[in-house]
């Protein structure tokens, strides 16, 4: 049985005008899955993600993860956002623990998980800056701590890297794909790279303009543990080559109908 | 950093001095203008006699009683319209209609309703002081980023959690200014109140040695008031850096 099963699931937005971001979206992730979804923007993908998150409710369709049909947030599905959204008033250390604190778990406890998470992405040092004081790569480093310290089955993850320049990018994919090793949990991961879908992931799904659906489904079969050298073979590129084929419609078809420029991601 | 401090006495001192060359070349009677030097003599004696005292000790003890209420009203209703929309439909318009009055012309009815004792006094004071906290409150909390609660639900946070550990502390620098708005709000309005009726109380010496006319003593209240305004103000500013450590120093500028 898959670990996330979603089936015809619809969602209708009805704020001044009804818009349908998605429509008979049908996927099946299996656990500790790593699973990459593309499109072009405003297709619904973020959406997609806030409804497995159970942060937005569908309007038709069915989700279940583990079994069990989702129905609201849920600490064991951690969701690590573009904008890191760390709580500005509280240190890195305070950051992490947040979720623990939520839970009620004991101050000692609640310590020992935010070293382990800390030392995990590679913090130590910084345990009592606060957010403003650290670079973007970092802040993304303390959202994905946060995310593990509620020991998540399931790993949410909007364009996580999509506002980090390029070096911070390519050595948070690598880290990235270490800690989902260690944690042991199931990635779904939204982006706009295609490169940095086919490296990271044991799947890529391509999504159509909105109303978003599955158009495409490929299983990326590179050895793992990745690493960079593998970006330069010719396996790597046919998979690249193969999706750009596919997501390239729909981008110039998203443009033709002048709703490429909405960026109505909600 | 020192230096500028320094460099920020340059020019009271520069107006006291050509004050003081005024005063004494003999171009204005000092009766309307005091040299500086017969004022602080005046408020030397006023200290040395200890007379000065109470005045400045009901002062403060009417402005910090008034706010010390508006502050605790003020964000209990702030809280309350940014929680549910029936208490925004209630509380809103009353605070849209209230609030422009300016704070003296209810002076009359809070001496009918309580009378001309410190009980007048300490309601204008809530009146002066309750507006910039309830607004900032009711702003801050709405200015909170959805996603930021969006991150915290997915945290497992609900409910009252999300307030205490979201929304208040997110609110908290917007909340803040508003206090220390209404620190210097609280002063404006003690001073105006006791000098429209009172037999005590700082903005009463003022009026007092004006009615008499003893423009030094006049002035050296002056002096007090101004001194009284620049201290409150100071302890707002050391609260409110304890209280907003984390914030960003870009952003403390506007609220400085």
């Amino acid at each position: 049985m898959p670990f996330i099963e979603a089936e015809n699931v619809r969602k209708v937005f009805a704020a001044r005008k009804k818009i349908t971001a998605l429509e008979s979206l049908s996927i099946n992730i299996a656990r500790n899955e790593f699973v990459s979804i593309i499109g072009p923007s405003g297709c619904g993908k973020s959406t997609f993600l806030l409804l497995l998150a159970g942060l937005e409710q569908y309007s038709g369709g069915r989700i279940h993860i583990d079994g069990k049909p989702v129905e609201g947030p849920d600490p064991k599905r951690a969701i690590v956002f573009q904008e890191y959204l760390l709580f500005p008033w509280r240190t890195v250390r305070k950051n992490i623990e947040f979720g623990p604190q939520v839970r009620k778990v004991p101050g000692e406890e609640r310590k020992r998980i935010s070293e382990r998470y800390i030392r995990l992405v590679g913090l130590e040092g910084f345990e009592n800056r606060y957010p403003h004081e650290l670079s973007g790569g970092m802040k993304q480093r303390v959202a994905i701590a946060r995310a593990l310290a509620n020991e998540p089955t399931v790993l949410l993850m909007d364009e996580p890297f999509g506002a980090l320049d390029a070096l911070t990018r390519e050595m948070l994919q690598l880290e990235l794909l270490r800690i989902w090793q260690e944690a042991k949990c199931t990635v779904v991961f939204v982006t706009h790279s295609i490169s940095e879908a086919v490296y990271l992931s044991d799947r890529v799904v391509v999504m159509s303009n909105r109303p978003g659906r599955i158009l495409a489904d490929m299983a990326i079969d590179l050895p793992r543990p990745r690493n960079r050298d593998m970006m330069a073979g010719s396996d790597f590129f046919s998979y690249e080559q193969r999706l750009r084929e596919l997501v390239w419609p729909q981008i110039s078809s998203a443009d033709a109908n002048g709703n490429g420029n909405e960026e109505n991601e909600v | 950093m020192k230096r500028t401090k320094y460099k920020k006495i340059i020019s009271p001192l520069v107006v006291v001095i050509a004050c003081e060359i005024i005063g004494r070349s003999g171009l204005v009677d000092p009766f309307f203008f005091p040299a500086p030097s017969a004022m602080l003599k005046s408020l030397w004696s006023m200290m040395a006699s200890g007379e000065i005292f109470p005045h400045i000790g009901i002062s403060v003890l009417r402005a910090v009683t008034g706010y010390i209420i508006a502050a605790v009203a003020g964000l209990f209703i702030g809280v309350l319209v940014a929680w549910s929309r029936m208490c925004e439909m209630i509380f809103d318009p009353l605070i849209e209609l209230i609030r422009p009055i300016s704070t003296f012309a209810l002076v009359p009815i809070m001496f009918v309703w309580f009378g001309i004792g410190n009980g007048s006094k300490t309601a204008i004071i809530v009146k002066a002081c309750f507006f910039p906290i309830v607004l900032n409150t009711i702003a801050g909390i709405k200015g909170v980023d959805g996603r930021l609660v969006q991150a915290a639900r997915s945290l497992g946070a609900g409910g009252l959690q999300l307030w205490t550990m979201v929304l208040i502390p997110s609110a908290l620098p917007m909340i803040i200014t508003g206090m220390r708005i209404s620190t210097a709000m609280s002063m404006l309005a003690i001073v105006g109140v006791e000098m429209l009726a009172a037999d005590s109380g700082i903005g009463f010496l003022v009026i007092d040695a004006q009615r008499t006319f003893a423009t030094d003593r006049m002035f050296a209240g002056i002096i007090v008031i101004s001194l009284m305004g620049v201290g409150l103000d100071r302890v707002a500013r050391v609260v409110q850096r304890k209280v907003l450590s984390w914030h960003e120093e870009s952003s403390m500028a506007g609220v400085g």
